[in-house]
Formats: C-alpha cells, structure tokens, sequence
C-alpha cells in the first residue's frame, strides 16, 4: 500500500470496514428518496382533490420522465459516492500497528497509525438488539496519558478484532525493580 | 420490424405553460441548462470519485467494477430518461 509502508517484518493481519448493514443504513434515505417519485404518482390517485396533478407523474410522457430520469442519475451518483467513501474507509491491523483510514469525504482522508506497543486497553461495545444478533459493534483502543484513543464503530465482529488486536500487543518484560512501568493489558 | 420515421425530439413545454411560466423565461432554454447543470454536475462527480477509487482503493478489481457498474446505471438511467413517448 502507497499510504504506509510496512515496516521490515511487518504484515498486514486483518482489514475491516464497516458492517454492510450499517452501509445499507446510509444508503436508506438514498433508497427512500427513489421510491418517493413513484409512491407519490399512486397516492394522488387516493385523493380526489390531487387527481389532476397525476399528469405531472404520468412517467409514459416525455416530460415527467425526463424530470424523473434526471432526479434518479442524482441520487444514483451521490449514493454511488457513499458507497466509494465507505469502502475506503477502512481499519489495517498489522503485525505491529492499527492504521486507521478516514475518508471523510472526497479530498478530505486521513492516515493515522497506532503502534501497538503503546495500547492500553481494548473495549468493545455492542448496543442493541440487531447489533448483538449480527455481532456489530464499536472498538475503543486506549493509549496510555493523553494520547488520542481510535475507535472504530459499526464494525463487524468487534471481539474478534479485539482478540487479534490483544494477540498481537507485544508481551512486555517487568522491570529488574519488580515495578511495573509497562501499560496494563486487559485481555479478555 | 415496422420501421418508423425519426421524430426530433421535443421538448416538453406543457408544464410550463400550465405554471404560467412561458412568459418568464424560455422553457426550452431552462430545460437545456438544467441538463447541461445535471450533466457537468455528475461528469465531475463521476470523475472525482473515480480518481479516489483507482488512487486509494489498492484494489482494481473493485476499483473497475464499481466504476463499470456506475457508468452501466448510469447509462440505463439516461436511456430510461429519454425513452418515453413525445406529448400529445
């Protein structure tokens, strides 16, 4: 990869993005704004006073069709857009590192990398019913002091992904003093 | 195959006239420069996305796949948007 490169024995372990069901929630108010045009065509049939608008989504005329075409290519394009900036929103864990991809929107990404050395603590967060039955969920991976905490939401099988994080935390020795200096790692 | 001469195509002024619009402005120059907006909107869009796919997906299969599929609906998009019968 051209965005980080992978340091000499370093491997890439596993790569997630979000859930496709939290891709399909985003793609919701997508979907309802193309259903709308023809909903609404039968629904001015249901009331009288309407009826006469009904020529306006009449789509086997010219006019009503173009308008329509045109509104469906705008929301296809943005809802394609969505899907881009899904998939390149992504999380790396690598053999030493997390490297967290942002693409916030185009022309706005965001490379950030935390070594695992300094984690801390793993959490994982799973709220609600659909979460629990498919197993989507947030991480929160802490760093010791201040240092900014990556969190990664919506992803599938997060203590999974905890799992492989805590697995590759390098084990350090306690110091000849018997004090320990290194951060505590809860491990599930 | 019954072969049919080619109509040129019209475009709808019926709305317009009904919005009391006609001597306002121009409907077909309206209509001209909302597809012409319409069209420079998702050439940019389409472009810029593209460029994000093929330089950060690291994947070209995914990369070729979601850019062929948008230009395919695209496309039936367009086709769909252009093929309705003339008004009366």
């Amino acid at each position: 990869m051209k965005e980080f490169e992978l340091e000499p024995g370093e491997f890439v372990v596993h790569l997630v993005r979000k859930h496709w069901l939290v891709f399909f929630g985003e793609l919701l108010p997508f979907a309802i704004l193309a259903v709308l045009p023809f909903a609404l065509s039968k629904l001015l049939l249901l009331v009288p006073s309407t009826e006469q608008l009904t020529i306006y989504f009449d789509y086997s005329r010219e006019g009503p069709r173009l308008a329509l075409g045109s509104f469906l290519l705008v929301i296809w394009t943005i809802a394609w857009g969505t899907f881009t900036r899904y998939y390149l929103n992504a999380w790396v864990l690598t053999s030493q590192r997390i490297i967290n991809i942002k693409q916030r929107r185009f022309f706005s990404r965001e490379v950030s990398s935390l070594f695992l050395s300094r984690v801390q603590d793993v959490t994982t967060d799973i709220t609600g019913v659909l979460s629990s039955l498919l197993d989507i969920g947030d991480i929160k991976v802490q760093t010791a002091g201040e240092e900014e905490e990556f969190v990664m939401r919506g992803i599938p099988l997060p203590e999974r992904m905890r799992d492989l994080i805590l697995k590759y935390v390098p084990e350090e020795s306690p110091p000849a003093d018997g004090v320990s200096g290194a951060p505590h790692i809860s491990r599930p | 195959m019954l072969e049919q001469p080619l109509q040129p195509f019209a475009l709808p002024t019926g709305v317009f006239e009904k919005l009391s619009l006609a001597g306002i402005v121009s409907p077909t120059l309206l209509i001209q420069w909302t597809l012409i907006t319409l069209l420079v909107f998702w050439a940019l869009y389409t472009l810029i996305a593209i460029y994000h796919w093929l330089r950060y997906a690291h994947n070209l299969l995914a990369a070729i796949s979601s850019i062929a599929l948008h230009l395919f609906v695209s496309y039936a998009i367009v086709i769909f948007a252009l093929s309705a019968s003339p008004l009366p």
